[in-house]
């Protein structure tokens, strides 16, 4: 026993002199550090109501409960996060995984209440004392739970493309596939955005199990024209994907165009299964085009006998005779089309309703007609000097292209229209004059300035990419000729497309005018219809709205036997096509089953 | 730890040799010969500490695999040692006399697995679980959800709504 | 001194089993429960003591009061979902379940955190230890009947605390490294307060030095106290300042180093008695190297750099089918984690070897014979138990 052993311990008593360490006030004098978990605050008008948060709590402990103030739109399912503090444990993965940044964490720690249900409330909504925070927990920047960056897409090289009509972009292999189909959270607010409202989460998880088989049938359940929309669907859904909030949004149109890809023509009708048995009803589909291929698609699932009448030689609509083959290949489209025709659809082609076969012979052959004729008259520009043959309608140029065609081509042209379809045939033209001339000469003008240009970011990056000069902000005055030649076009500057309501009413600065030379114009700034085949006394039954014929939620005209759908009725593009052909099918299948029950 | 396995295979008839790291290889042994290994690891290999010995329930093939993990402290190395055996009257021999500590680990599989170790110290006596009767909680086929559903009370007032079906139910109700 | 001294005509007779022959109905045992409410008890676990006089003939350990089933809840999360539960199964210092949880679904994967994640991984479980330890000297002290010294190691733990909440943003589970890296770096000018509360915690060191360690009451109560033989220790599967103790130099950072531990100067602490108050001291000085680790961590740690790896969707994060064991050394020795992954987005066996398991039961069992009831709390504490990694 030592000595020091018996007195050390009274040194113990110099702490008698010390000032205490606790703090007095902790709740005034102890607030939360500056990452503090504490309670959770949503800034409601950045969410939107993906249920990430709710997916990713291990608790449970998060529900997704509508909100009143906030509907569900477009991108936004209307619903928030109500957070039950009973469940919490303050892991804050909810933050991590937040799609938008909305919910973050307060430094507040301190909450007391006598009712055990106040601990349940929706952050944001149900005002509390901590909603203006300053500090507490975000999500750092760089931590990330989902992969924030689209898998990327091999595509050919201008050099390469402008060459030929050969695919550009050449699609994901079964692991990009897989990896793109990683990212998706499942959330499902893409679903109420597509016009076919396909099950996208869920043939996104297909392709993600390897199960292309799935993902198939998945595909078909609400598109008969999955190689089609995988290269040219207009992709709204990725428009509200959840991931483009703090990402890229996924790729969702070249993983439907994969899942299409993978599975061979002649497994198809295994996959997909066969018709129902037949009803003995036929059906009659005018326009072979998206509408009406989904349409005869969806009665002879059915087990409707349905046949096409198509003017053109081969079917497919603006898809075959609009869209230019380095977009959107034939195999391709031939391989959904030959589908459909396994299926026991009749396609009748080089027949043209109204002059080959009048619609009154339909009309006694078949119990229902679809009509789906599209837009194929090119609109004018009306300008002096549009009326001379060197002035070109774009949809009548990209059809002779298709049909093969030697279409007049010289070495500068001009393109009027900021859309896809100018786009199409600005760049069908560049290659034409790459082949002929070995270089692109064409000026695309457009009365849009760039950022509100309606063709899609990547026509405008791509179309630069292989040569076309872009003038985006100008409206044509005059197309200068001399006898049977176009010397070129005068522009003038363009200050505003649309008027405080929104609606159409160009604005120009007359005294900003240019001139562009060129032997050739294209005008390319929308397209009408023709329903020149609807014998006078039908037109006169069919009720229309806007230039476009009234029909109810089937897709019905105003007469009982006539439905009618895609570019004719909802403006043009190819999903909405097939919705309506899709819609229009199990309105034409009740209207038909109620006959075979009278 | 290749090398080892190959030295141990002489020896013994092992199964399946996954090499995990380079410090950690898993081997799988036949029940009989798992006693004579062991000893042969500890007394031989420098492998003296049981680091753990657990089950894991393979419902699908109808077999528990019960793992043995051995660290040889001197050697820097540690090697899992598979037994599989059935799941239908689930017992294995006892290495409590080995590795004192065992006993506890036998205990537990005993409760939660119900895997017997005959002769085992108290392998029958309640470990963790104290007036269980049910099926042993470790096993695939015990549903915890199902259990807390049927033993505790949910606090009213809780709703939720997926987004994507309650989307459709506002923005298209009467579509396909 | 009047020095105890058992009375060994008193014990009970040894049956041919083994087992010992008490019969409590002759008044010469007593059952004792000591827990699983009882200040001297580390935790939630319950000791059946059958004494004779003031002496232990037998003991069983009794735990399951904290059981909630980890083990089998993560069977029923995806990978990412198990990351919130696993602090969860040690409270005083749960951020080695979260190390070795994240290291061993990143193993699976295929994942490499970055280098700085692991500074701070290193970082943090350096910290936590500072904490448990200084959780464990405050228990030793009052167990052994001095109250004060938990004070003053509530103090600086209290202060380490502050440390972990602006460093993770969480006091007690901090739920801060998860696999594929760290949430996020260190805030400014965490390194110079960090300092500061390491000096705090040297003086704090000092006076508990002074008054405990040089202190005749503690000496007489633990110096010999729960004496561990060196032979026991490879068949009770002891490990860490428990095993170092008793003149096995086991540690993890050294024998298998894992995160930054190789780059980082340190030899483990050693003892020679294998009693309580070497086991005390031994866990006393490594208090001292881990606040000269922190200082070396801080002085070499990388400022920028990724603090996440590239990991896939966490909502459906599938992991292949193989099985792996990570372990590490914490305060009470090696802890680890046995995951086996059947491909699927859930795991198949997550199983949590804590050193509590083989210390607090079969060691305590066997080296509680004989120790008179008032020593009882002070040779369990001298173990470092902590029951929620018993039953998981």
């Amino acid at each position: 026993m030592k000595i020091r052993d018996i007195l050390s311990p009274f040194t113990v008593w110099k702490n008698l002199f010390r000032d205490p360490v606790t703090i007095n006030d902790p709740v005034r004098e102890r607030p939360g550090a500056p990452r503090y978990r504490g309670f959770h605050k949503n800034d409601v008008k950045k969410c939107i109501g993906c249920g990430t948060c709710e997916t990713i709590c291990q608790n449970g402990a998060i529900d997704m409960v509508p909100v009143d103030g906030i509907a569900a739109k477009e991108g936004d399912s209307g619903l928030r996060p109500r957070i039950d503090y009973g469940r919490c444990c303050w892991c804050a993965l909810c933050v991590d995984v937040c799609m938008t940044k909305s919910l973050t964490m307060s430094n507040d720690y301190q909450w007391i209440d006598r009712d055990p249900d106040a601990f349940r409330f929706t952050p944001g909504v149900d005002k509390k004392k901590w909603d203006d925070a300053e500090l507490g927990y975000t999500r750092p920047d760089a931590h990330r739970l989902t992969p924030e960056e689209r898998i990327h897409m091999q595509e050919l090289g201008p050099e390469t493309r402008i060459g030929s009509f050969i695919e550009i972009v050449k699609g994901y292999s079964v692991d990009e596939a897989r990896k793109e189909a990683d990212r998706c959270v499942s959330c499902g607010l893409c679903v109420a955005t597509c016009p076919a409202h396909m099950a996208i989460p869920d043939y996104i998880a297909a392709i993600r199990d390897g199960d292309y088989e799935r993902g198939l049938k998945l595909l078909y359940d609400t598109n008969p024209l999955p190689e089609v929309c995988g290269r040219v669907c207009t992709h709204k859904c990725e428009s509200v994907c959840a991931v483009k909030h703090e990402g890229d949004p996924i790729a969702i149109r070249w993983l439907k165009r994969h899942i299409a890809d993978q599975v061979p023509l002649d497994k198809y009708r295994a996959i997909v299964g066969a018709a129902e048995p037949a009803t003995g009803k036929k059906v009659a589909v005018v326009g072979a085009g998206p509408a009406g291929l989904s349409a005869a698609y969806y009665l002879a699932r059915m087990g409707h006998a349905v046949e096409i009448f198509e003017a053109l030689p081969a079917a497919g609509g603006m898809m075959r005779y609009g869209i230019p083959e380095y977009r959107l290949p034939y195999p391709d489209l031939d391989k959904d089309i030959a589908f459909v025709k396994e299926l026991g659809v009749k396609i009748t082609l080089n027949t043209r309703v109204g002059k080959d076969v009048t619609l009154d012979d339909l009309r006694k052959k078949f119990d229902a007609l679809f009509i789906s004729t599209g837009l194929h008259l090119g609109r004018s520009t009306k300008v002096p000097g549009a009326d001379h043959p060197k002035v070109f309608q774009s949809i009548d140029l990209l059809r002779r292209v298709t049909l093969g065609e030697d279409i007049y081509c010289p070495e500068q042209a001009i393109v009027i229209g900021g859309g896809n379809v100018a786009m199409d045939i600005a760049r069908t033209l560049a290659r034409i004059q790459t082949k002929k001339y070995g270089k692109v000469g064409v000026t695309l003008l457009c009365l849009e300035t760039e950022d509100i240009m309606p063709a899609d970011r990547e026509e405008i990056v791509e179309s630069r990419e292989e040569g076309v000069v872009l003038r985006p902000g100008y409206g044509p005055t005059r197309i200068d000729t001399d006898g049977d030649r176009v010397t070129g076009t005068r522009f003038v500057r363009c200050l505003s497309v649309f008027d405080e309501n929104g609606r159409f009413a160009p604005r120009f600065d007359q005294s900003d005018e240019i001139a562009i030379s060129g032997a050739m114009v294209v005008e390319s700034i929308g397209q009408g219809m023709d329903l020149s085949y609807l014998p006078d006394d039908l037109q006169k039954q069919i009720v229309f709205e806007r230039g476009r014929p009234k029909v109810d939620r089937h897709f019905r005209t105003s007469l009982p036997w006539l439905y009618a759908g895609g570019d004719i009725v909802q403006g043009p593009d190819v999903i909405h096509g097939i919705a309506n052909g899709h819609a229009a099918a199990v309105g034409i299948d009740i209207y038909l089953r109620g006959k075979m029950e009278q | 730890m290749r090398e080892l396995y190959e030295q141990l295979k002489r020896l013994f008839p092992l199964g399946e040799y996954t090499e995990q790291r380079r410090d950690l290889a898993f081997v799988t042994v036949p029940k009989d010969h798992l006693r004579p290994l062991l000893i042969h690891l500890r007394d031989r290999e420098g492998f003296t500490h049981l680091v753990l010995l657990t089950a894991v329930d393979w419902i699908e093939e109808g077999r528990f695999q019960l793992t043995y993990l051995m660290n040889d402290r001197a050697g820097k190395r540690d090697l899992g040692l598979r037994v599989l055996i059935p799941r239908d009257g689930a017992a294995m021999e006892g290495i409590h006399d080995l590795w004192p500590t065992a006993a506890t680990y036998q205990r537990e599989l005993r409760e939660m697995f119900g895997i017997d170790f005959p002769g085992s110290p108290r392998v029958n006596g309640e470990f963790i679980l104290e007036g269980w009767t049910g099926m042993p909680p470790y096993r695939r086929d015990f549903d915890t959800k199902k259990f807390s559903e049927e033993n505790f009370n949910h606090r009213p007032g809780r709703a939720t709504k997926d987004p994507a079906k309650h989307m459709k139910d506002k923005l298209y109700p009467d579509e396909a | 001194m009047a020095l105890y001294e058992p009375d060994r005509s008193q014990y009970p007779a040894k049956k041919p089993d083994g087992t010992l022959d008490i019969d409590l109905t002759s008044g010469k045992y007593l059952k004792l429960w000591q827990g699983p409410q009882h200040p001297g008890i580390t935790g939630n676990m319950s000791l059946e003591l059958t004494v004779c006089g003031d002496e232990v003939v037998d003991c069983q350990t009794h735990v399951g009061y904290l059981h909630r089933g980890f083990e089998k809840l993560m069977e029923r999360r995806t990978y990412i979902q198990c990351f919130p539960i696993v602090c969860r199964i040690c409270v005083p210092e749960p951020d080695f379940n979260e190390y070795c949880y994240a290291a061993a679904v990143e193993e699976l994967s295929g994942i490499t955190a970055p280098r700085r994640a692991d500074w701070i991984r290193t970082l943090i479980l350096e910290m936590g230890r500072i904490n448990s330890y200084m959780m464990y000297l405050g228990g030793q002290a009052g167990s052994l009947g001095m109250g004060v010294i938990g004070q003053w190691t509530t103090y600086v733990r209290d202060l380490m605390l502050d440390r972990f909440e602006e460093l993770t943003g969480a006091r007690i589970y901090h739920m801060f490294i998860l696999p594929g890296g760290v949430r996020d770096g260190l805030p400014e000018g965490f390194e110079k307060r960090m300092e500061e509360t390491l000096r705090e915690i040297e003086s704090t060191m000092k006076d508990v030095h002074e008054a405990m360690f040089c202190n005749a009451v503690f000496k007489k109560r633990a110096v010999g106290l729960g004496y561990i033989d060196p032979a026991l220790i490879e068949p009770y599967g002891v490990t860490g300042p428990t095993a170092r103790a008793a003149g096995v130099a086991k540690d993890v950072r050294k024998d298998f180093p894992y995160l930054v531990y190789p780059e980082l100067d340190f030899e483990p602490v050693t003892g020679k008695d294998s009693d309580a108050f070497t086991r005390a001291d031994v866990r006393r000085r490594d208090v001292l190297l881990s606040i000269d680790l922190l200082r070396q961590i801080l002085a070499k740690m990388p400022h920028d750099g990724p603090l996440m790896a590239k990991i896939p969707n966490v909502l459906h994060w599938k992991v292949p089918r193989g099985e792996t064991y990570i372990r590490a050394e914490c305060s009470r020795g090696e802890y680890g984690y046995y995951i086996v992954a059947d491909g699927s987005g859930y795991p198949r066996r997550v199983n949590v070897r804590g050193p509590s398991y083989t210390h607090a039961v079969a060691l305590l069992e066997r080296l509680i014979i004989n120790v008179n009831i008032a020593d009882v709390a002070g040779l369990m504490v001298s173990l470092h138990t902590y029951p929620p990694e018993i039953e998981r």
